[in-house]
């Protein structure tokens, strides 16, 4: 019995003053502190968001606090979050909801917490929030719909208007997700040369890409061109292509433009890459909270770029 | 020892509340505290569930595809503008038919939990894929939201509907045969059975209790999010058996506590929080959660070592 006080006792004070170091909330006076709650930390595009958001924070002489649910599709793990870092009197909340409608119960009591609230990258479900009476002060993010009319407009492009198209879509009912596809069935839509063989969910991951295509592969061995919703979702693809032995006979458009896929496009293995700016948008989030803060005037939106990678401009 | 033990997870939380307490301004408020114990409320019940399964010798991996489940069935009921009694006793009885399956193969059927529920976790899961199309359902009424964003007093509604839970599984855990029937059945089971209790009845019965109480989280669950999600509920086994665990419920069957468990839930749910407005990075508080759970569970085969020896 002893010995669990003991044990208990060190392991929470070990763990707690390690970690401490990093600084409490709140504890620079008159300095204030904006919370930045990401969907999940173990993806890049969210690590470089923390890298602006973390740039901007210093910058301004703001205290950044920077969390996320183990999982990216953890809705309830995100309201949690919300909920503890409202009790330490945050002055902004910076969020990219895991849901676009779960997270308005959470911004409810952001809101009676009188936090202002930042949006980023994923909008919320506008009935949903004027349902519950939760306003964003500004939405900060790129447009996923025009994003998928990019790469189905590129894809029409470099087929010459004929192809068999496989799509990797996300988790559905993703915002995200459903934008990119909408925007890429709109940019297909009018070449009729361009047919959409099969459509399935990847979730996101890599090796559900990987699976799910090898599956659609057999079942359409004729498909020449996939538009993955998610750069890991088409690395996913790109390993099932070359497991097929089919390398560089099938174009991969892909979104996002992480490190990888501008690597496979560079070496001629993908097609395309959708870029988006996820620094940009960590660094433009904190901006606007800290206008926020201080009483100024800011959009509700705010638009960060799109850029296509291709051979041509990736690095 | 049993109470030893016990005791002993009741102090790790007092300590672990004392450290936070000194740590961060933020975390002994009423407000945080009511915040930890609606936030724990969903874990804690599954929990109950989870600890008549463990305590009978058995484990239970389907919960979370069950609160996935129930809750997008519950979804769909009130989407159809189904009166809100209707749509909860089909929430509930959904619950109880998926842990009958579950108790049926492993009672009757002789097949080991561990699989059984394998398997159920995933035809669960696929289920509530299946029936919503893999899309959340979502915006209910005020009514039923209740549920998760009342108040009695300043006690929030999960907070209470988890008491009256288990107070009530208390009871029946330690007031009733079948109570009592469950541990003797983890304990040993051969012998139970040849003092002819129906062992393979109650033991059904098990994972039916499991079911209902997935299914009255899954209740919760829903109304807090104001939404149902096919995806939701995922690793909610892990947590449910951590919550079970660290409140010193053995593995093997016949030992622990329902007071324990909620100890065990309240345990993860302060750690969760304290580590949250510490600002502590969700890496590593992956590591420190990982960490109580093997350090419980090493605790608790040292305290047995010694009390046999």
């Amino acid at each position: 019995m002893r010995k669990t006080r003991y044990a208990l006792i060190l392991i929470a004070a070990t763990a707690m003053m390690s970690c401490n170091r990093g600084g409490a909330v709140g504890e620079a006076p008159g300095k204030p502190t904006i919370a930045l709650v990401l969907k999940t930390l173990n993806h890049p595009y969210f690590v470089d968001m923390r890298r602006g958001a973390q740039e901007a924070a210093d910058r301004l002489g703001v205290t950044l606090q920077v969390q996320a649910a183990e999982r990216e599709i953890d809705v309830e793990k995100q309201m949690q979050i919300v909920e503890n870092l409202i009790q330490t009197g945050i002055q902004a909340l910076a969020i990219t909801p895991s849901g676009s409608r779960e997270i308005v119960s959470a911004l409810v009591k952001a809101r009676d917490a009188k936090v202002p609230i930042v949006v980023v990258d994923t909008r919320l479900d506008a009935k949903a929030a004027a349902d519950a009476g939760v306003h964003a002060e500004t939405f900060v993010g790129s447009d996923n719909y025009e994003g998928g009319r990019l790469a189905g407009e590129y894809l029409v492009k470099a087929t010459g208007g004929k192809a068999r198209v496989a799509i990797l879509e996300g988790i559905p009912g993703h915002e995200t997700g459903d934008s990119r596809l909408r925007g890429f069935r709109e940019a297909v839509k009018d070449a009729t040369g361009v047919t959409i063989v099969a459509s399935q969910p990847a979730n996101w991951e890599r090796d559900q890409g990987f699976n799910v295509f090898q599956n659609m592969l057999q079942a359409h061995p004729d498909i020449d061109s996939v538009f993955a919703c998610s750069d890991l979702m088409a690395l996913g693809a790109l390993e099932a292509i070359s497991a097929a032995h089919r390398t560089g006979s099938i174009k991969v458009v892909g979104f996002d433009a992480l490190d990888d896929a501008k690597k496979a496009i560079a070496e001629g293995t993908m097609a395309a890459s959708v870029a988006q700016f996820p620094a940009e948008m960590g660094r433009a989030a904190i901006e606007s909270a800290v206008k926020v803060i201080r009483g100024e005037k800011i959009p509700a939106d705010i638009k960060v770029k799109l850029e296509l990678v291709t051979r041509d401009n990736a690095k | 020892m049993n109470r030893a033990r016990q005791f002993g997870t009741l102090i790790g939380l007092v300590a672990l509340c004392f450290v936070l307490w000194i740590l961060t301004p933020y975390f002994l408020t009423v407000s945080n505290l009511l915040n930890v114990a609606e936030q724990t409320s969903i874990n804690a019940i599954v929990a109950v569930g989870m600890t008549f399964v463990i305590l009978s010798g058995g484990i239970d991996l389907s919960v979370g595809s069950i609160v996935a489940l129930t809750g997008v069935i519950l979804g769909m009921a009130l989407r159809d503008a189904q009166p809100l009694a209707l749509a909860l006793t089909l929430t509930l009885a959904v619950g109880v038919i998926c842990g009958a399956a579950n108790g049926l193969l492993v009672s009757h059927g002789g097949l080991p939990p561990f699989i059984v529920t394998l398997g159920t976790m995933s035809i669960a899961r696929g289920a509530a894929l299946l029936v919503t199309e893999g899309r959340p359902i979502s915006g209910f009424a005020p009514s039923f939201r209740v549920l998760a964003t009342g108040r009695i007093g300043f006690v929030p509604a999960p907070v209470i509907i988890t008491a009256a839970v288990y107070v009530f599984a208390h009871l029946v855990l330690t007031r009733t045969t079948f109570g009592r029937y469950v541990y003797a059945i983890g304990g040993n089971e051969e012998a139970t059975r040849l003092s002819g209790v129906a062992v393979r009845f109650h033991k059904a019965m098990i994972y039916v209790v499991s079911g209902l109480m997935s299914a009255v989280a899954a209740v919760i669950l829903t109304a807090r999010l104001n939404s149902a999600q096919p995806i939701a509920g995922m690793m909610y086994e892990l947590d449910a058996i951590a919550a079970t665990v660290i409140g010193g419920t053995s593995l093997m069957g016949g030992e622990g506590t329902l007071a324990g468990t909620l100890v065990g839930a309240l345990i993860m749910g302060v750690l969760r929080n304290g580590l949250n407005l510490l600002g502590v990075s969700s890496f590593l508080q992956q590591i420190v959660i990982g960490g109580v759970i093997v350090v419980a569970v090493l605790l608790d085969t040292v305290l047995k070592r010694k009390h046999r020896a």
